[in-house]
Parts: C-alpha cells; sequence; structure tokens
C-alpha cells in the first residue's frame, strides 16, 4: 500500500502570489500528497512555506519550488516550525490560529478556543461585557485608537428600534495587510468578535465592508457566515443576527468611519461632519459601532481570558499587542504581532532581518501613506500610541515599509500628495484643493523649476490642511511630505532653481 | 442590452434603494455601467439622475467603458513603491504601448494602477483580473502576459 503524506500549505493571498497557488496545481494529482490548504504564518519572506507533522511539532520547508516535493517527502532538511525566530520571538494572541487551521473549519477554531468569548458575553450580558473592555483598555486598531468600551457604552445607551455593527474591511492603508489575513484565515474570529459587540450594544444586523481589491478575503468571509449560519451561531436572543458582506469600489477614503457609512447606503462616499459620532447616529442615522477587523478579531480573547489578561500586556496607554506588518526593502516582510512597546530598531533588527540584500537604508513609514518618515536617527522610538502621539507621528492600522539608499525622497513625497489628490472625497476645501497644490509645488520642485519659497508654502499649507481638514486624509496628508523635507533637507534644495 | 438592464435592476431593488449596489451589479454583468442607463437606473431605483451619476464618477472602480478582456493592474502602493513598482509600470506601458487607463490594441488588456493590494510582504505586485502576482521583476513580464489569451 501506498504511504499518503500530508502536507500543509497556505491558502493566503500574498502566499499564493509568491507561489503557493503554481505549488498547489503541480501537486494536486499526485498520489502521495494530501494537501491541506491553511492560513498564512504571515512569514512571507519564507512563502511559499510547506510544513508536515512530525513528533515534535510541524516541520517546516521554505520558498519551495514543485521540484522539492522528494525533498520534503523523504523528510530531509526541514526546520522545526518552533525554531523559526521571527515566530518563536512574536506573542502570537490573535494571530495564534495562523499557520495551524483551515479557514472555514469551524470545528478547529472551536478547538482552539474559539467562541468561548462569545459563551462568556452571552452570560455575563451587555454591560458587563463593556465592563470588561474597560478594564482591558483595548483601543481601536483602525487608526484612531479611540478607546473601545467607550464607543460601545455610547451606542448601548442610545435609544433606537434598529442599531448596526460594522466592520471595516477596507484595508486601505499601503503597507497593511493583517485585516486580510484575518479575513482570509481566521474569519470566525471577526464574526465572534461581531457578535459580541451586537450583544453588548444591542444590535440587530451587522455589515462588513469589505474593499473590492480584496476579492479572495471576501469570498471566504461569505462561506465563513453561511457556515456561521447554518451552525445557529448568528442569532442573540433567539433573534436572528444577519450578517452581510458589502464590496466598495475602489475609494480610499471609504476606509474613513463616516464616508464608509455614505458607501455602506449607496451614496458617494463623502466623509460627514461628526459629531453626531456614528455610536449615536451612524447607519441610515442609527447608532452603529464601526471597528476595524483586527480591533473585532482582538475582543473574544478580551472575553474568554478576561480584560486583566489584556491591560498586563503593553504600555502604560497602549496596551495590548499590536499587528505590525512589515514590507519595503526589509529582508523579512511580513506579520509581527507583539506587545506595544518595542522600538523601531528591534522591530526591524530583531523581526526584520536588516535590509534587503543590496540596501542600505534610508527612512522608514509607519502608518500608512498618512504616516511619518523616521531617518536612522530616530529608531529608538517606542511603539505606542502615547510616544507617537506626542512626536506628531502615528501607528495607524500598523504598517511599516522601509525606504533604501535609491529612494529620491523628493519623487516620494510627490508620491504621497498625489495620493491624496487622488484619493480626496471633495468635501472639504484644504484637502480638495490643498492637495492639489500641494502635488503641484512638488511637481515644479521635482522638475527642477521649485524656488526656496515653494518650500515655505508647503509648509504653510501643510499647517492648514492639518488643522483645518475635515478627517485623518486631509489632516495627515502633510505629515508623510513634511517629514522627509524635514529629515532629507539636502535632497529638496538640491533640486530647487537658483 | 435594455433587457439586461432592466432585468439586473429588478434584482438590486432595496429599501431604501442602493445606488452603489445596483451600478456594481450592473457592472458584473455589462463589465461597465453605461452611462446611456443612468436616467433608467434613477428611475428603477426611485432617486433622481444627479444622484446616480453622482455616485457613478465617484468611485474609481465603477467604469464607464468596458474594460479590455484582461484588467492588469500595478500596485502604486508604499512598500511597492519601495520594491520599483515605477519600473513595472513603465515597462507594461512600453510593452502595451498604452497609458494608464487606457485599453491596448485588439482590445486584449486595459492597464490600470490600484492603491494597495495588500500583498506588501511579497511586493511588487501586479493583479490581473483577480489573481495577484507577487515579487515581480519587469524580465518577468512577457512570461505572465503569455498567460492571458
Amino acid at each position: 500500500m501506498r504511504t499518503v503524506t500530508r502536507l500543509y500549505l497556505s491558502n493566503d493571498t500574498s502566499a499564493r502570489a509568491a507561489g503557493a497557488g503554481v505549488l498547489a496545481d503541480a501537486w494536486s494529482e499526485h498520489p502521495e500528497v494530501q494537501l491541506i490548504r491553511i492560513s498564512s504564518r504571515g512569514a512571507f519572506y519564507l512563502e511559499p512555506m510547506v510544513e508536515r507533522d512530525s513528533p515534535a511539532g510541524r516541520v517546516a520547508w521554505f520558498n519551495v519550488t514543485a521540484q522539492d516535493l522528494p525533498l520534503i517527502l523523504s523528510g530531509t532538511d526541514g526546520t522545526p516550525v518552533r525554531s523559526i525566530p521571527f515566530l518563536a520571538q512574536q506573542t502570537r494572541v490573535t494571530f495564534a490560529n495562523f499557520g495551524e487551521t483551515e479557514p472555514l473549519a469551524l470545528d478547529e477554531y472551536q478547538a482552539r478556543g474559539g467562541l468561548s468569548g462569545l459563551e462568556t458575553a452571552l452570560r455575563i450580558g451587555p454591560d458587563a461585557i463593556i465592563e470588561e473592555l474597560q478594564v482591558s483598555q483595548l483601543r481601536g486598531r483602525g487608526g484612531a485608537a479611540f478607546p473601545v468600551w467607550n464607543k460601545w457604552k455610547v451606542a448601548q445607551q442610545a435609544r433606537a428600534d434598529q442599531k448596526y455593527v460594522v466592520a471595516n474591511a477596507d484595508e486601505g492603508d499601503a503597507g497593511t495587510y493583517c485585516d486580510r489575513m484575518i479575513l482570509e484565515g481566521d474569519p470566525f474570529r471577526l464574526l465572534e468578535g461581531m457578535l459580541i459587540c451586537a450583544r453588548a450594544i444591542g444590535a440587530g444586523r451587522g455589515y462588513v465592508y469589505c474593499r473590492q481589491e480584496y476579492p479572495g478575503a471576501a469570498k471566504t468571509l461569505r462561506a465563513a457566515i453561511q457556515k456561521a449560519d447554518e451552525a445557529e451561531l448568528l442569532e442573540l436572543d433567539g433573534e436572528p443576527f444577519p450578517i452581510e458582506v458589502v464590496e466598495g469600489a475602489g475609494s480610499y477614503v471609504c476606509g474613513e468611519e463616516t464616508a464608509l457609512l455614505e458607501s455602506l447606503e449607496g451614496k458617494r462616499g463623502v466623509v460627514r461632519a461628526r459629531p453626531p459620532y456614528p455610536a449615536q447616529s451612524g447607519l441610515y442615522g442609527s447608532p452603529t459601532i464601526v471597528s476595524n477587523v483586527l480591533t473585532f478579531a482582538t475582543i473574544p480573547n478580551i472575553l474568554s481570558r478576561g480584560g486583566a489578561w489584556h491591560a498586563a500586556l503593553g504600555t502604560e496607554r497602549s496596551r495590548g499587542t499590536m499587528a505590525l506588518q512589515l514590507g519595503g526593502r526589509v529582508k523579512h516582510p511580513g506579520l509581527v504581532e507583539v506587545p506595544f512597546g518595542l522600538s523601531l530598531h528591534q522591530i526591524l533588527e530583531q523581526f526584520g532581518g536588516g535590509m534587503a540584500p543590496g540596501s542600505r537604508f534610508k527612512a522608514v513609514q509607519v502608518g500608512g501613506p498618512l504616516g511619518s518618515l523616521f531617518p536612522a536617527s530616530q529608531m529608538d522610538i517606542p511603539v505606542c500610541y502615547d510616544v507617537f502621539a506626542k512626536a506628531g507621528a502615528v501607528l495607524g492600522h500598523g504598517g511599516i515599509v522601509v525606504y533604501d539608499h535609491e529612494t529620491d525622497m523628493v519623487d516620494l513625497a510627490r508620491h504621497f500628495m498625489a495620493f491624496t489628490a487622488d484619493e480626496s472625497c471633495g468635501k472639504c476645501t484644504p484637502c480638495r484643493i490643498g492637495s492639489v497644490r500641494g502635488r503641484e509645488i512638488l511637481e515644479r520642485i521635482q522638475a527642477g523649476s521649485g524656488t526656496i519659497e515653494d518650500l515655505a508654502l508647503l509648509h504653510d499649507l501643510g499647517d492648514t490642511m492639518k488643522v483645518a481638514s475635515l478627517c485623518a486624509l486631509g489632516g495627515r496628508a502633510p505629515y508623510p511630505v513634511l517629514t522627509a523635507i524635514e529629515h532629507f533637507p539636502a535632497e529638496f534644495r538640491a533640486k530647487l532653481r537658483t | 442590452m435594455r433587457e439586461q438592464v432592466k432585468s439586473v435592476l429588478a434584482r438590486v431593488r432595496s429599501k431604501p434603494p442602493n445606488i452603489l449596489k445596483a451600478l456594481l451589479a450592473l457592472q458584473e454583468r455589462l463589465g461597465h455601467v453605461p452611462t446611456e442607463a443612468v436616467s433608467e437606473i434613477a428611475s428603477a431605483l426611485g432617486v433622481t439622475t444627479a444622484q446616480v451619476a453622482g455616485v457613478l464618477s465617484y468611485y474609481p472602480d465603477v467604469r464607464l467603458t468596458a474594460p479590455g478582456r484582461h484588467l492588469i493592474r500595478v500596485c502604486m502602493g508604499e512598500s511597492c513603491y519601495a520594491n520599483g513598482c515605477g519600473r513595472l509600470l513603465r515597462e507594461l506601458q512600453d510593452r502595451l504601448r498604452v497609458d494608464v487607463g487606457e485599453t491596448a490594441a485588439g482590445g486584449k488588456f486595459t492597464l490600470d494602477t490600484m492603491s494597495c493590494a495588500g500583498n506588501c510582504a511579497v511586493s511588487p505586485t501586479v493583479m490581473i483580473d483577480r489573481d495577484l502576482y507577487g515579487r515581480l521583476l519587469p524580465s518577468q513580464l512577457d512570461t505572465l502576459l503569455e498567460r492571458y489569451k
């Protein structure tokens, strides 16, 4: 009789983009292989990564090609997964299942502690849920970092016939991908977080607003919703709690919570003036909790392990773990879940493995396309909300992009402003006009016809956009540009007309 | 085409009406949203033509003209920027002899950009239809394009 070996291969979009799909096709008919498609561990620099069971846990092969199959089947040259430093040094809590389970296997999710947070929530009731979140000191992970319990309390106390729970899966910040990983890799965790929220505030309907750029995520999530429905999980107090996936249409600003709600209503994704906040008056004017996917996915563990457990991780004002996403010219791009408080330097060296071959460090950008740039001299800054805020920077959604010596800072600054000009919703003047003027000035400098006054003008323009814009798009857009000028002034001056 | 528009609109009727959903459903069926259909959409949903036109012009991924058989999107996100997406885009423009937003002669490919594909850890990224390709080098583009008929 022929022996069949069970091999694990990620079905994550980035793993497939790195070649996992090609492997699956090549091995699909192979009689000796039973291929299990799991989520990705997030060590993307090793993908496609193939694993098999051993008495001492999983053993892995890295950057596998189809020709490596005999080697894997004979069991030679594999590396024990638990000895991979990139993974072993992390504190995997929200991402504990990644690389272990099949995303749509509800029984596996449950066997690894899934749904126990929801069970607790159903038992203790709304007030106690919110209290637990208050103890946990969880702050929203989408960018605004608002205390989650506070928002829930407002929605809970609002009187209304209908309330909504909306998961923001419009992960538009370039350099971020942890929400995509959750949607594709551990979708029941998101649903569980949404159900806990619905229970706390008394909501009757849920939506996941998923960006159009994530077709794989939307598909997996829809399948997960169907499975949850079949398992009769989508009900609260005997009433159905339907969750619907709605896809966006390519607008970055729809990741802003009020623009998202407008888009969910089928309108132009234009920002609403706040207050009222969505927790008071959100979707169709009803109290609505809008939170990012990672925030919802963090909540089940808080309910099952207790708020105090969560509060014991991290720093004074940034509790818990953060999913950092490394990209750009770093040697080991991938997902890093660690407690808040490590320095940028530690993260890039210990996890990022330093620079990609042939690259020398120039700057790192934290927090997406609206995040500030940090030069080599500022790498000691600890990654947490308060210190970043003091430095005028943001953690945003945890994206960390490393630029190397080949990066032209003037062109990069132009790239940032052009992005805002493209994506501005147009409602407020500072953002709509300011971003276009900013782009024009930077194009002028790039073309060699800018003057020293243009740099002063950029500062003035930036100050206006920071204070007068309606939302974070216009309000944050000047930061990457102005930090580029601040840290690399010579590059800008060298291009000015004399 | 009118019949197709009608049948799609009948399917997405809701209360309150959802214009974006209707437009995306039409695009799913027709490959784009024809501007001639605006008044029909408006009357079917019970909204004004200005509201429909407003939503139609707002979203980058709602297309007014039919794209080529395959839609190539080069990711311009920061991680892709750091990893040379600009060169990939220029190579594609040269190979296909089109600018961003245009369809190549023969109607096979439409070239576009996107602001982030969420594929940052294996960048630079090109998305063709619904498939992503990562760690792409300009030298790999020919083989990649040949896969598409």
